[in-house]
């Protein structure tokens, strides 16, 4: 099978702060590729990249047959991106916020129209169509940039903490919207930290940190000396020290002569 | 810079404790607020700005105010003739300009909610974060205020000598104290009565109302002054003018010259200015801070409370849509375009600062006119029975290029600017497409139905046979606004830039100077294809009717028009298909 997505010897510098160093990666049609690694790891600079925001990069990077630097709108028409808690222009409706997002994407008025009324029907925000978003809860903006970056049926996901904010329900759905993109044979790369949900939706794991991948596989390959969770690997790979450790560091910061005081023991 | 301010607003800390406030928080919070204001880009008003140019900016911003403070001088001449009556209108004026920078640049400090995460959930009182906010704006407007009463000062201090010098800062301190207090208690007054979610948009009339009156009031008060009438004013003539709390500032003279003349009966006055700002003060803060928070948060929830009554108005609001969808298909072929004219025609009926800067314009042009019209020595009647014969409708017609100007500078400026990712995510071949519907989304709405209102009076008055001219002139308009919409500063994707002073300011002036140089030529060659040659000598009552009347001449007019047309057509055409082919690569250099 032909990979839909291929990085070859990807970089990114920011002044003399190495984002990516070398990547390399293949990403086939119908994965769910989990994409974690530690803040500041490069994790957004490849979803960046890849969604055409950055184009000042060095190596070479293909999506769906197409060459990113040469033909940086193709891909763009073929990847749907959704963004953390992204800023909209909230002054306008979700409907007329869509509609303005369908035009971009070349699509007919009719079909904004009515993919925009399904889709958002099915977030539970039928009712709120016609109100400005200012007003909108952190869940509520999610769904309608969730709703925003699917709306031209996309060939390739990218989703960067995509349940932000979003309510038990809403996760549960988004988490099955998953499985059925897949099975639509669209390729998701799933941006998250938490681990739990990467480790049950992702076929492959993939771990970034520093700029370069240090992992990458399936939870089970990723699991090899034993059982551990996706967070405890995590944590093996990416950390230098044990989290109790720094929670009781930072907790000993209370053992000042302030504490009595602050508990009102004067 | 701020240690000092800081210090002087913590000054009265024994007063700000009896009010109510913890003056530990309160100077924690407004330390935090100052520090935030200095590591902002600037604009005026908002200090903001890179940390290299903000020496700069803060330099410009005080020459500004320095410059705008030399219009103090001529109210402090006055003072030479009657020193209670100048410093009364020095206090007047003053007040008026201080009012209109607070309600335009710094009310919305009182009503900001940005900072509800970080303020609202401490334990801090109602009345420590409404005196933090006061005294917040207090520290913009010193910055403002001492550069621009300099000039005045020093005015004063030649005419009045030492005991001026000395005396010159306390009517400037009281003028602020009262003007401080009275617009942000109106303000305060208006979001504990006004219904949540009308409390903004009752501000944002507020706020265009009086721009327009003070356009209106700046722009008419100096026809009214006669300078010769300045060796005999006498306050005597002026007796209403007691109710002004100016003139009781103006009477605190009387401490420092106790012959110094005033109304019968009305030294006590002076003791007036002092306690008026504190009352003020005190009413502000006692009646109005308790429940100020819950106000706010109300008023930011708003939109969320009104959702049920939504519904309602759903169908006027789709058909509403509909008529904007429509156009936008009439007026842009490509989707890009489409998409441009949407956002652009969306977001400025509902951004509150674009109505806020762009609106009063609509005012400004009939005012201007108006006070062009009737400022020379003729009667308001012979001016208005002379109006045909004459050409001041190529005059009006030109005013109205301001609107769409005003407009066009602000359709690149949000807040949400960082919205703008999706631009960059969406396969946008050329974003010079989503800025020309920008464009025309901006012509359509507002100047389009603007110069047909006013070519609906230029026909009342003077005919049918001045269409030729409407349309001229409003191809000549629209082939400026394209070229300033083309220019470095305006070349950007609708609602991408933040607000601030620009940068390359010299660049950027001489490209507006040569703009407005080349509007100046287009406007003086249809002056001279409508018949007159020097427009700006002979104003707009001169009657060249019997020049006119010869049928060659007017031949030859027409001809010159239409040749005028048809240049500016080609122009336009090939301007607009510059701004439409603009690519990501141009966009980049220019941002």
């Amino acid at each position: 099978m032909e990979p839909v997505i291929t990085i070859r010897n990807l970089s990114k510098v920011y002044g003399e702060k190495v984002a990516l160093s070398n990547v390399n990666l293949d990403v086939y049609p119908g994965q769910i590729i989990g994409y974690i690694g530690p803040n500041g790891a490069g994790k957004s600079t490849t979803v960046k990249i890849l969604a055409g925001i950055i184009q000042d990069y060095s190596g070479e990077v293909t999506v769906a047959g197409f060459n990113l630097a040469k033909h940086v709108l193709e891909v763009k028409k073929k990847i749907g991106y959704i963004p953390e808690l992204s800023e909209m222009y909230d002054l306008l409706t979700p409907r007329e916020y869509l509609a303005f997002i369908g035009k971009l994407f070349h699509l007919g008025d009719e079909v904004i129209a009515s993919r925009s009324q399904r889709m958002l029907e099915s977030f539970g925000l039928s009712d709120h169509m016609d109100q400005r978003m200012d007003g909108f809860s952190k869940g509520m903006r999610q769904k309608v940039l969730i709703t925003a970056g699917l709306l031209h049926n996309p060939q390739i996901v990218i989703m960067d903490e995509p349940l932000s904010g979003l309510d038990a329900n809403a996760v549960i759905m988004v988490k099955e919207l998953l499985q059925v993109l897949k099975a639509k044979g669209k390729t998701i790369f799933y941006c998250s930290h938490m681990m739990d949900v990467v480790e049950r939706v992702s076929d492959r794991i993939i771990l970034i940190d520093n700029g370069a991948i240090i992992a990458d596989g399936t939870i089970g390959a990723l699991q090899k000396d034993g059982n551990d969770s996706l967070e405890k690997i995590f944590s093996k790979l990416t950390s230098s020290d044990d989290g109790l450790k720094r929670a009781g560091s930072f907790a000993s910061a209370y053992r000042d002569n302030a504490e009595n005081r602050d508990n009102g023991h004067e | 810079m701020n240690k000092i301010l800081l210090s002087l607003v913590m000054l009265p800390s024994a007063l700000w404790e009896r009010l109510g406030a913890d003056t530990v928080q309160l100077k924690a919070i407004l330390n935090a607020k100052l520090l935030v204001d200095d590591r902002k880009p600037l604009s005026f008003g908002n200090n903001k700005g890179p940390a290299h140019s903000r020496k700069y900016t803060t330099i410009t911003t005080m020459m500004v105010s320095f410059f705008m403070g030399l219009i103090y001088i001529l109210p402090v001449l006055i003072t030479a003739a009657d020193t209670v009556i100048g410093l009364t209108m020095f206090s007047t004026l003053f007040m008026l300009l201080l009012t209109f920078t607070l309600m335009t640049d710094f009310v919305g400090i009182l009503i900001d909610t940005r900072d509800k995460l970080v303020l609202f959930p401490r334990p801090v009182n109602d009345t420590t974060i409404m005196l933090s906010r006061l005294l917040h704006i207090f520290t913009y407007l010193a910055r403002l205020v001492v550069p621009m009463c300099i000039p005045a000062w020093i005015v004063f201090g030649l005419i009045k000598g030492r005991k001026g010098v000395l005396f010159f800062p306390l009517p400037v301190l009281l003028s602020v104290f009262v003007t401080l207090f009275l617009v942000c208690g109106l303000y305060l007054l208006v979001l504990k009565l006004s219904r949540p979610g009308r409390f903004k948009d009752v501000l944002n009339f507020f706020q265009i109302l009086f721009s327009v009156v003070f356009f209106t009031v700046c722009i008419l008060s100096p026809g009214m002054i006669n300078p010769e009438a300045f060796e005999t004013l006498k306050v005597e003539a002026y007796s209403w003018v007691k109710y002004l709390p100016s003139y009781w500032i103006a009477t605190c003279w009387t401490w420092a010259d106790h012959a110094a003349k005033v109304l019968p009966g009305t030294r006590w006055m002076s003791v007036l200015s002092v306690v008026f700002p504190l009352a003020s003060l005190w009413a502000t803060v006692k009646l109005l801070a308790p429940g100020f928070v819950k106000s706010l948060v109300t008023s930011d929830n708003s939109n969320m409370e009104r959702m049920p009554g939504a519904q309602a108005g759903s169908k006027k609001k789709s058909a509403a849509q509909k008529r904007m969808y429509h156009r936008a298909n009439l007026f842009n072929k490509s989707d890009a375009s489409k998409a441009g004219f949407m956002i652009t025609w969306l977001q400025t009926s509902r951004s509150r600062s674009f109505r806020m800067k762009v609106l009063p314009s609509f005012a400004y042009v009939p005012v201007y006119f108006f006070f062009l019209l009737f400022s020379g020595k003729h009667s308001f009647t012979e001016v208005w029975d002379h109006l045909p014969q004459g050409k001041g409708y190529i005059a009006l017609l030109y005013m109205t290029a301001f609107v769409i100007i005003e407009a066009i500078n602000y359709i690149t400026i949000s807040d949400q600017y960082k919205a703008a990712w999706v631009y960059h995510a969406a396969p946008v071949n050329k974003p010079g497409e989503v800025i020309a519907g920008a464009f025309k989304a901006v012509w359509v709405k507002y100047f389009l139905p603007f110069i047909a209102g006013i070519s609906v009076f230029v026909f009342a008055v003077w005919g049918i046979p001045v269409l030729f001219d409407i349309i001229l002139a409003t191809v000549n308009i629209t082939l400026f606004a394209a070229i300033i919409m083309r220019t470095t500063a305006n070349r950007s994707l609708p609602f991408s830039r933040k607000e601030q002073i620009k940068d390359s300011g010299v660049k950027n002036l001489v490209r507006v100077a040569g703009t407005l140089a080349a509007m100046g030529g287009l406007v003086l060659l249809h002056y001279a294809a409508a018949g007159l040659s020097a427009p700006a000598e002979t104003g707009f009552t001169i009657n060249l009717s019997a020049f006119s009347d010869t049928a060659w001449l007017t031949v030859i007019s027409f001809l010159l028009k239409a040749l005028l047309l048809a240049l500016s057509s080609v122009f336009l055409w090939l301007v607009f298909d510059s701004l439409k082919n603009t690519a990501w690569e141009t966009l980049q250099k220019t941002e």
